[in-house]
């Protein structure tokens, strides 16, 4: 249709416009929820304005990370070329470009929440200052975890030279690629984000128990992320398995369907994972002796929510390998 | 791509069930997390009760996962039997 | 830059299987053992009340790690269980932070390394819970709550494997990623220390911690 380096040049554009319009949803929201908090926690208390504002900009710069992920990767689409082009380059572009994209949504909205209840924390507790800011810093790092399996999966996608893959159905592998990791991490970015804000809570509430709480903050938040590891994993399976050429259109849409599998399977099991960590971290906060009992009960809790992303993670499997 | 007519009706069957069992994946995750989640905090309120707690969430999470089930069987049938 | 993903590796023939050696890895990995047990024999040279910063720095995590592992498992497991759970936090921390040093690659950045710990890490676990509870309790516990569950259990504990390393490699790699390409627009200007402080000293540390926290959680959680 047209020669390799026109296509190339056109869906690395539209793969640039993809990573930074998904990518800029998600900060955006989770910073302007950030503002939001610090608002109404400045209307409790308009003398710590000072304090809160400046806690609400370090907030919203950590949200904003996943944002600026969104924008190398946008760059260097727009302006650095492979030194070998076939037509298969473009589609890698698009990946390159939806897997960032969609995978800083959920990071940039995880990350605004634990900013949100720290600026309220402050407020209400100016003595416990400095635990809440900490927990909050390392909450939301921790929430940027999915954003960076996106992240890889793009330059991945960028640098590698695809060239041995057959067209068909190599393009919908690297378009599959994309899709698993970007829409996994949406999940788990939300997820991670109501554990983080909890926690950040929890421990303004009742500082004496911040190493409880963050122990169990970090267990919740790194189960909570199994949903993008796996579809991290059927990511790398999708680049990296030697597929043979196949002009067969089912040969095509089975890597497609892989790919969609893992991806929506990782948003609903992601947030749901989130949700359990965050209850389970804000009693450990409470009642700090049931620890052993909480953690027991939110792990089981977990593994079976858990569940149907492992059925999509089998689902995607049966597709790459045994068909 | 050459399409033909058996390969078509394959290549949307296969797509179909990546899509099934994806969007299928999103409800139960949420809802069994919920449960979860207020599993925990019905035990942080009264530990005593552990047991009867966790059982009772197990019993609701897998109603939950009923339709997570009803996805996998579609998506199995596009994948195996169609 | 698109040799990012090239690792360097040779292939030797021993007894007729061809043998892969990620040269790289093998050396870093070396250099961090090297400096561990450097570390350990000036931190315990002469033990005294009066310490040196080694031993300072080497009580602070002993104790640290000593208190988290007292409180997932129980005394006389925990002694056990203590020594392994603090050499592999100290291994990572080590690891992930050799990245800094200009000439040095972390070792942690190729998906061996990872995988390997994790696979220690399960093999461990459900070794010790065989151990700790017979073989038939051990079986039994698949089955709950409804026996239909049981494949389901057994993939979720391999699923747990391939999450805490790959994990550690999204993470580790990631970093390692982001620093190159961003160094290499901005022309190594200001902008790279910042980064390299974030990624590999922060996010290296955290990842670390939670790598060792969750070994000792899944180690805890067969054994009781």
């Amino acid at each position: 249709m047209f020669d390799p380096t026109t296509l190339l040049n056109a869906s690395a554009f539209m793969g640039a416009a993809l990573a930074i319009g998904f990518g800029a949803i998600g900060a955006a929201l989770g910073e302007g929820y950030t503002a939001g908090i610090a608002n109404e926690a400045l209307s409790n208390k308009p003398e710590s304005s000072g304090d809160v504002i400046k806690n609400m900009l370090v907030g919203q710069a950590i949200s904003e990370s996943a944002a600026i992920f969104s924008l190398v990767v946008a760059i260097v689409l727009l302006f650095s070329r492979p030194s070998t082009v076939v037509t298969i380059t473009s589609w890698a572009a698009i990946g390159a470009g939806l897997s960032m994209g969609l995978s800083a949504i959920g990071s940039g909205v995880g990350s605004g929440m634990p900013a949100g209840t720290a600026c309220m924390g402050i407020v209400r507790q100016p003595g416990n200052s400095s635990k809440i800011i900490t927990t909050m810093l390392i909450g939301s790092a921790v929430c940027q975890t999915p954003a960076i399996f996106g992240m890889v999966i793009a330059f991945l996608l960028l640098f590698i030279d695809f060239s041995h893959v057959p067209l068909y159905p190599g393009w919908a592998a690297m378009l599959g690629a994309g899709l698993a990791t970007g829409l996994a991490a949406i999940g788990s970015g939300v997820g991670n984000g109501f554990t983080s804000g909890e926690a950040v809570s929890g421990i303004a509430r009742q500082p004496e128990t911040t190493t409880e709480t963050t122990r169990v903050m970090l267990i919740g938040l790194s189960v909570g992320q199994s949903t993008a590891i796996y579809g991290f994993l059927v990511s790398l399976l999708l680049l990296f398995y030697g597929f043979e050429e196949n002009t067969n259109l089912s040969s095509s849409m089975r890597l497609l369907g892989a790919g969609l599998s893992s991806g929506f399977g990782g948003i609903g099991p992601g947030i749901g994972l989130g949700l359990a960590s965050a209850y389970a971290v804000r009693w450990v906060a409470r009642r700090r002796e049931e620890v052993g009992n909480l953690v027991r009960t939110m792990l089981v809790g977990m593994a079976v929510t858990e569940s149907t992303a492992i059925y999509a993670l089998i689902v995607s499997l049966l597709l790459i390998v045994v068909f | 791509m050459e399409i033909s007519g058996p390969d078509f009706i394959k290549g949307m069957a296969f797509l179909g069930a990546g899509i099934a069992m994806g969007l299928g994946a999103i409800g139960p995750g949420v809802g069994e997390g919920f449960a979860a989640g207020k599993a925990c905090e019905a035990i942080g309120k009264n530990p005593n009760e552990a047991g009867l707690l966790t059982r009772t969430m197990l019993v609701g999470q897998a109603v939950s996962e009923s339709t997570g089930i009803y996805s996998l069987v579609v998506a199995l049938l596009l994948l195996f039997v169609v | 830059m698109e040799d990012i993903t090239k690792i360097p590796q040779i292939t030797l023939n021993l007894f007729g299987l061809n043998v892969v050696l990620n040269t790289e890895t093998i050396i870093m990995t070396w250099i961090v053992m090297a400096s561990l047990i450097l570390f350990a024999y000036l931190a315990t040279r002469r033990i005294s009340f009066s310490p040196n910063p080694f031993q300072v720095v080497a009580e602070l995590i002993v104790n640290a790690f000593y208190g988290l592992t007292k409180d997932a498992l129980d005394e006389e497991m925990a002694r056990k269980y203590f020594p392994l759970i603090c050499s592999l936090f100290m291994f990572l921390l080590l690891s992930n932070w050799l990245g800094i040093i200009p000439i040095l690659h972390e070792p942690t950045k190729d998906l061996n390394t990872p995988l390997g710990l994790g696979i220690m890490g399960f093999f461990i676990a459900h070794y010790s819970g065989i151990k700790a509870k017979g073989f038939k309790k051990y079986a039994k516990e698949y089955c709950e709550p409804i026996f239909v569950m049981m494949p389901l259990n057994i993939i979720g504990e391999l699923a747990k494997v391939i999450s805490i390393s790959f994990r550690l490699f999204g993470n580790i790699m990631g970093g390692a990623i982001i620093i190159l390409v961003v160094s290499h627009l901005v022309y190594s200007l200001v902008l790279p220390p910042f980064m390299i402080c974030f990624f590999g000293l922060f996010i290296g540390t955290i990842q670390a911690f939670v790598f060792t926290m969750l070994t000792l959680v899944y180690i805890s959680v067969q054994v009781k």
